[in-house]
């Protein structure tokens, strides 16, 4: 993919290399847009060179890269990163912590969950958190249909760490591979499937190519991901850069609202690649059962962790009691 | 070439020489892994540790395999030029080459400490629903890499002493 | 400054050190470092081993080592030598008769084998000093070996058509589909050439003496027994994971313990063999296993200082080519650094450049994995560099010298760049079989 940014000659120019946890398909959407447009606001006062998943740095080692100022930024959840804050679990998928998109930004905005981690990450040594958002519910796409709890049983598929923790216990078998490497891994027997996202990004990253079944049970409404940056390169940049790269956050966020939304919807009914089955309603009752013993457990690994849990809590509470539009059951 | 620059040499060699057959033998426990994986994902239910643990005994191999391959003169070079030169010759200029190897092993070095460290600080766990505790592994990654660095170093000094004319041994 | 020196300076520095003589790994670390710690800024100095941990995920790999083992286990199992004395009583009455054994013989390691490495040790080893005690010309014979155990890379399993694969992000099942006839084609090709050649100059491969030719058919059948096991081998390595049974980097450790079986079944596994065996594997693994590491430093920094862009602006922008014209740029550009350049590196540094490039062009990257494939093979013997030079250098007899190594090669490079445009013209020598199994 080119880079649209000049390069100027200039020596007072900024430049940052942002890496993002997208593959350059799924970039395409999630991030690029944002930065293409950060860039040509910033006019050659600053420019973002944004790199893929893996690209520069191996995802395991990108939280510690960031930290030394290898990579000045960082796009991804907590989970994948390995951030090393207790509230990582919450990133990525936290077993049906959420159901809409929305319920991220919410979290965060109005039930306090950014200012603990802002105080989580402000324990982490030259590390900045700038803002989550939110997109993508997460299912099961597979070589073989997912009919029944059963047929979970011994499934090796990729997926967040914390949300493979938690699936293990119905004999999911999760395996964590570079993400640029997971189409060809489905193909060379090393994965029977992908836990990671819902319809949309299979379509979009070739995944629904090498799979043939998408299980409409979710996991989790809403992927939950963040910005980060290396703290010296953020305090270093004037004020007017720090607003734009946050207005260039929002921006972000708000494209997957609609891009997501959308997607999951026109593909479920007119997408051709991927056949949906469902695992009955009361059968899924058990796995939404388990997650919230798993919950309790998080709960009591650490007391920022068990007021996580009880915001969680809360949210969902508030949401059914208000039922339609905010839940229907 | 002094005496103990000579001891030096000789030790250097020696534990190389032993890390090097214990890392041969690493070979099994990646064949032995992945084939349990294969038997257990074709009639059991297969694991969650078998793909990450062949990888970490990768890295184990050619790193801790490292300073004996140095030894045996296992790497490639090109020899367009340096095939036709003396072998005085071409100690001498690998005694000045061999420079910006130790330099680039040096380099690795710093960096897997630097990464140990993190790991060791922050109780770093792999990004995998394993999780296996990463200090370990790259402990034994950084031991490599520190015995990849003595065996060069115990090059240069053969080199020099070539080139000085006084080879060691 | 700008990405096009930094581009140029960095290609240039790495051939200059490559110039020296320094092992190619340090040759390329450095290069990478010391870009690194002067142009990147903070934490730059990191960039070195970040790439072993890029390298420790990169499960592909895992089958190189596996595939080492195995090859340096089937010369020891003796699985050669009866393949060998097969071909050899069938093809002898030939006038070049045991070189095209050989290269019969090459192709059976060769499906057995994902590296040339396997075809290397067991041709210079068992075909090698057997063809020279029959008179063959030592020229002929060297080249023959050199040239039929390239085809390890080509005839599946591939450990090259792996890493391509994971580059280009094409499936590997279709890329080893995809290497059969080219490689058949140029088992062919070789056989064609010796025939021509022994046909005009009887005196490089005389057939065998009289004697050893009376062989009653009996025998003869008897002997094709010794391509049972090699079948068996094939299946259980390829067959198994083509048919989505093992995985991939199972299938690799399925095929090391069916060639240490066959060893036992043999009684040939003695512990010197064990352990001879896995000594050289060490060395060899430890010398791509280092490169590689390099190599994904060279390329992440390369990458990070922006000379990617500098090599896309070259090909699509500056030169303003079509994609025919681009991409036989891009072969010329291949086979030139092919000889300078570690092949390995190649892999890991310059397909990561061009095949989205290739790709964006509208080819079909599955064809152009086995056109790059064959420019490996090109590479991996063409002189001043190239691991089948190095591995024949360190295990031919004292009476062939390097000059006959480099000798030996020519023609069938030749020929090797005639299979290479067949197949360029031809995508179906490629791709029919890919098409018909997977109904693409
Ligand atoms: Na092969
Ligand atoms: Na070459």
């Amino acid at each position: 993919a080119a880079f649209p940014a000049p390069y100027v000659k200039a020596q007072s120019q900024i430049k940052w290399r942002l890496q993002t946890y997208a593959g350059a398909a799924l970039a395409e959407h999630v991030i690029k847009p944002s930065i293409d447009a950060f860039n040509k606001v910033a006019n050659g006062q600053m420019v973002i060179e944004l790199y893929y998943a893996d690209q520069l740095v191996p995802t395991g080692e990108l939280f510690r890269a960031m930290q030394r100022g290898t990579i000045d930024a960082v796009q991804s959840d907590d989970d994948s990163i390995a951030a090393p804050v207790d509230v990582s679990v919450f990133g990525g998928y936290f077993p049906f912590g959420t159901r809409y998109s929305l319920d991220v930004p919410v979290l965060f905005n109005q039930y306090g969950l950014k200012e603990i981690w802002e105080e989580a990450y402000g324990e982490v040594e030259n590390v900045t958190w700038l803002s989550a958002g939110a997109w993508d519910p997460c299912h099961f796409n597979t070589v073989e249909p997912i009919r029944s709890l059963e047929d979970l049983k011994g499934k090796r598929v990729f997926t967040f760490p914390t949300a493979g923790k938690f699936l293990s216990r119905f004999g999911v078998v999760p395996v964590t591979l570079p993400w640029e490497d997971i189409e060809v891994a489905v193909q060379t027997g090393e994965l029977d499937g992908i836990a990671w996202s819902g319809i949309t990004e299979d379509y979009t990253v070739g995944w629904a190519d090498v799979t043939n079944y998408f299980l409409t049970n979710n996991i989790s409404g809403a992927w939950c991901g963040s910005y980060f940056a290396n703290s010296e390169r953020w305090n270093e940049l004037p004020d007017h850069l720090k607003e734009l790269f946050r207005l260039c956050m929002d921006s972000s966020h708000y494209y997957r609202q609609h891009w997501y939304w959308g997607g999951e919807a026109h593909l479920r009914t007119q997408g051709t690649k991927l056949e949906l089955t469902s695992i009955p309603e009361e059968e899924w009752k058990t796995v939404e059962d388990e997650a919230l013993k798993f919950w309790d457990e998080i709960a009591a690994q650490s007391p920022r962790s068990a007021k996580v849990v009880k915001i969680l809590k809360e949210y969902n509470a508030v949401m059914k009691k208000a039922g339609p539009p905010y839940r229907y059951s | 070439m002094p005496k103990p620059i000579r001891v030096f040499v000789k030790y250097v060699d020696a534990v190389n020489r032993v890390v090097g057959h214990f890392a041969m033998y690493l070979i099994f426990l990646l064949i032995g892994v992945l084939f349990y994986s294969t038997i257990s994902k074709t009639f059991f239910d297969p694991s969650l540790w078998t793909l990450e643990m062949a990888q970490f005994g990768m890295a184990a191999y050619y790193l801790l395999g490292g300073g004996y391959s140095m030894q045996t003169d296992s790497h490639v070079r090109m020899d367009l030029l340096y095939g036709r030169w003396s072998k005085r010759t071409q100690a001498t200029v690998d005694a000045v080459t061999i420079l910006f190897l130790i330099f680039y092993i040096g380099l690795l070095l710093f960096g897997g400490i630097s990464s140990t460290q993190y790991a060791l600080q922050y109780g770093e766990e792999s990004y995998s629903a394993w999780a296996p505790k990463m200090a370990p592994i790259k402990i034994v990654m950084c031991i490599g890499i520190m015995l990849m660095l003595l065996q060069v170093l115990a090059t240069f000094f053969r080199n020099l002493a070539e080139a000085l004319g006084k080879p060691i041994e | 400054m700008s990405y096009e020196l930094i581009a140029i300076l960095m290609f240039s520095t790495m051939m200059l050190m490559l110039l020296t003589g320094q092992r190619v790994f340090g040759a390329i670390g450095f290069v990478a470092v010391i870009f690194a710690l002067f142009l990147w800024g903070d934490g730059g100095a990191e960039m070195a081993f970040s790439a072993s941990m890029k390298l420790m995920k990169w499960y592909p790999l895992l089958t190189l080592p596996l595939f080492i083992y195995m090859g340096y286990m089937l010369s020891e199992s003796g699985i050669a030598d009866d393949l060998y004395r097969m071909f050899h009583v069938w093809m002898g009455s030939l006038h070049g008769g045991l070189a095209i054994g050989t290269i019969g013989l090459m192709v059976a390691i060769s499906a057995m084998n994902g590296l040339s490495v396997a075809g290397m040790a067991i041709g210079a080893t068992i075909a090698l000093p057997e063809l020279l005690r029959r008179g063959y010309d030592k020229i002929m014979v060297t080249g023959v070996i050199q040239a039929g155990s390239s085809l390890g890379i080509l005839v599946p399993p591939s450990v090259v058509l792996v890493l391509y694969g994971m580059i280009a992000r094409q499936p590997i099942g279709q890329l080893w589909l995809a290497g059969v006839f080219p490689g058949l084609m140029m088992a062919a090709l070789f056989i064609l050439y010796i025939v021509v050649r022994c046909r005009l100059q009887p005196k490089l491969g005389p057939p065998l003496a009289k004697e050893e030719r009376q062989v009653s058919w009996a025998v003869k059948f008897r002997l094709l027994q010794a391509g049972i096991l090699p079948l068996l081998i094939f299946f259980f390595m390829t067959g198994l994971f083509l048919m989505g049974i093992t995985s991939l980097v199972e299938s690799s450790a399925v095929g090391a313990v069916s060639a240490t079986l066959a060893a036992l079944l043999r009684r040939r596994l003695t512990r010197r063999v064990i352990h001879d065996t896995v000594r050289k594997t060490l060395g060899v693994s430890c010398m791509f296993m280092w490169i590689i590491l390099a190599a994904l430093a060279f390329g992440a920094v390369f990458d990070g200082l922006g000379a990617v862009r500098a090599i896309e602006n070259f090909f699509v922008g500056r030169l303003g080519l079509g994609p025919w014209e681009i991409l036989i740029m891009m072969q010329l550009s291949y086979i030139l650094m092919g000889m300078f350049l570690d092949d390995t590196a190649m892999l890991v540094i310059v397909a990561p450049l061009y095949v989205p490039l290739v790709g964006a062009l509208g080819f079909d990257l599955v064809w152009y994995g086995v056109l790059y494939t064959i420019t490996c093979q090109i590479a991996y013997m063409t002189p001043p560099f190239g691991y089948n030079l190095f591995l024949m250098r360190a295990m031919a007899p004292p009476e062939i010298s390097l000059g006959d190594i480099y000798r030996s090669i020519i023609p069938f490079v030749l020929v090797m760049v005639f299979g290479l445009g067949l197949v360029t013209a031809f995508p179906e020598i490629a791709l029919w079989l890919p098409n018909l199994h997977y109904g693409r």
